[in-house]
């Protein structure tokens, strides 16, 4: 895997009205910029400093990030399934790297 | 003791700057929020913070924002999390220190829960 793959996972089956939990999960060094590589040099910081949700047009969820986000950042975190809609993650790092990652909800 | 951080829970000068940074002068109250996290750590790269509070959540009344800060890491403000009510993720640790999770409501009141976790292998360098 590379830097930027990611993955929005959802329950198998959601019915109308669940709080589902949805999990993101992107591939990311979340390098601190104080680590050195084994010929000294220094690896510069380069972390995801913005994430937004989108649930259809509407924006649910945002988190706002600092280095202090552990390698490959996963968060989980409930949502109340109202409507049949695409989940929509956004992933910005300091470098200026964006990452989306759209899933539907489908009530089964 | 090598490696351990203060005993109680008191502010660091630096925590109390980022809070009111953020905060102003706003109280924090030690209250209402569930915060789960290890108390032993050994890799300080992956630790495991559950966050969320026993409030019911009505539209009136709900957590706005959880905020994440850990006393002795070279960023105190790790992470915050607006509209969500709650949030499971994973955060690095230099070392062992108080971990702070702030749940801040829509109304503007900030509750504060405070644990501390031991740390043996320094995740930030």
């Amino acid at each position: 895997m590379a830097t930027g793959d990611a993955r929005v996972l959802l329950p198998a089956s959601v019915t109308n009205g669940d709080v589902i939990y949805v999990r993101a999960i992107i591939e990311h060094p979340m390098d601190t910029g104080f680590f050195r590589t084994a010929e000294g040099q220094p690896i510069p910081a380069f972390f995801i400093n913005d994430v937004t949700v989108m649930y259809g047009d509407q924006q649910i969820a945002h988190f706002e990030w600092t280095s202090g986000v552990s390698r490959d950042p996963s968060v989980t975190f409930p949502l109340k399934a109202t409507r049949e809609a695409p989940v929509t993650v956004t992933w910005k790092d300091n470098k200026g790297g964006v990452y989306h990652q759209t899933v539907d909800v489908r009530f089964s | 003791m090598l490696g351990r951080g203060p005993d109680d829970d008191e502010m660091t000068e630096d925590v109390k700057r980022v809070l009111k940074a953020r905060f102003g002068d706003r109280t924090l109250t030690k209250a209402h929020v569930q915060f789960d996290i290890p108390e032993n750590a050994p890799d300080g790269r992956f630790v495991p913070v559950f966050l969320e509070t026993d409030l019911p959540q009505t539209p009136d009344h709900c957590v706005k924002a959880f905020h994440v800060i850990v006393d002795h890491n070279p960023d105190i403000y790790v992470a915050g999390f607006w509209g969500v009510p709650s949030i499971d993720t994973r955060i690095k640790m230099r070392r062992t220190s108080y971990v702070r999770a702030i749940a801040e409501m829509n109304t503007g009141e900030l509750y504060v829960s405070a644990k501390k976790v031991f740390v043996t292998l320094n995740g930030c360098g």
